[in-house]
């Protein structure tokens, strides 16, 4: 997966249009990244990529570049473009 | 109304599985505007019933993570019309079980033909809001016929 990838699931998860989310977006401008959206973040993280966060992990993240930050950690993100 | 829209399970594998059912009333409220003169049941409802088919294959487990509560739709489609008096199979198979969210994939049939699918994504309610005592009769029916 790369960055663009990403970008376009996270977009998913939180039923943005892809568009609308790119890494700067913060966590404010995303009116899906709710309980449920971190809900279903949690539950994306794990099944596609079998990454276990709590939640208070993801309470703390505050933009999407937190997130892509985790999934490159996890070698989710194989490129930086 | 009454929201119980599951009549009776057939079998249960808790936290696996589950095959329920629900024959529609033919004189449900809601056909008289849906629609005059072609009765048919709203896909929400057929929803709601796959939904609550699968939570009770989550309840059945009793665990501290409380009840299972339909948070999302992640997809639903409806194939074939449900006619007032149908019997309407309810098949719901769980395919992620976890202490903060659950997700099952449910089918719902009618004379062997399938007539709407759903992707259902379930959080859990502690028992302790809910300020009453939960029961549900369809279910402690199932178990109290299969203990015996």
């Amino acid at each position: 997966m790369n960055t663009k990838d990403a970008l376009a699931w996270v977009a998913e998860v939180f039923e943005e249009s892809p568009g609308r989310i790119a890494e700067a977006t913060l966590r404010s401008e995303i009116p899906g990244w709710d309980s449920l959206g971190t809900l279903s973040l949690i539950a994306g993280l794990d099944e596609r990529f079998n990454i276990h966060l709590s939640e208070q992990d993801i309470e703390g993240m505050k933009s999407v570049a937190d997130l892509l930050e985790i999934l490159r950690r996890h070698s989710a993100i194989e490129d930086t473009v | 109304m009454r929201f119980v829209l599951v009549d009776r399970i057939h079998s249960l594998e808790p936290g696996l599985r589950v095959v329920a059912s629900r024959r529609i009333p033919p004189d449900e409220d809601y056909f008289a505007d849906h629609f005059p003169g072609f009765p048919v049941v709203p896909g929400v409802l057929l929803t709601e019933m796959m939904g609550q088919a699968a939570a009770k294959a989550l309840d059945v487990q009793r665990a501290p993570r409380g009840k299972a509560m339909l948070a999302k739709i992640a997809s639903a489609s409806f194939r074939q019309w449900v006619r007032p008096g149908d019997e309407v199979m309810l098949h719901g198979e769980i395919t992620a079980n976890t202490e903060r969210y659950a997700n099952a994939d449910c089918r719902a049939e009618v004379n062997g033909k399938t007539v709407a699918q759903a992707s259902l994504f379930f959080t859990f309610v502690p028992a302790s809001a809910f300020g009453v005592e939960l029961r549900d009769t369809v279910l402690e029916d199932y178990l109290a016929q299969s203990a015996t």
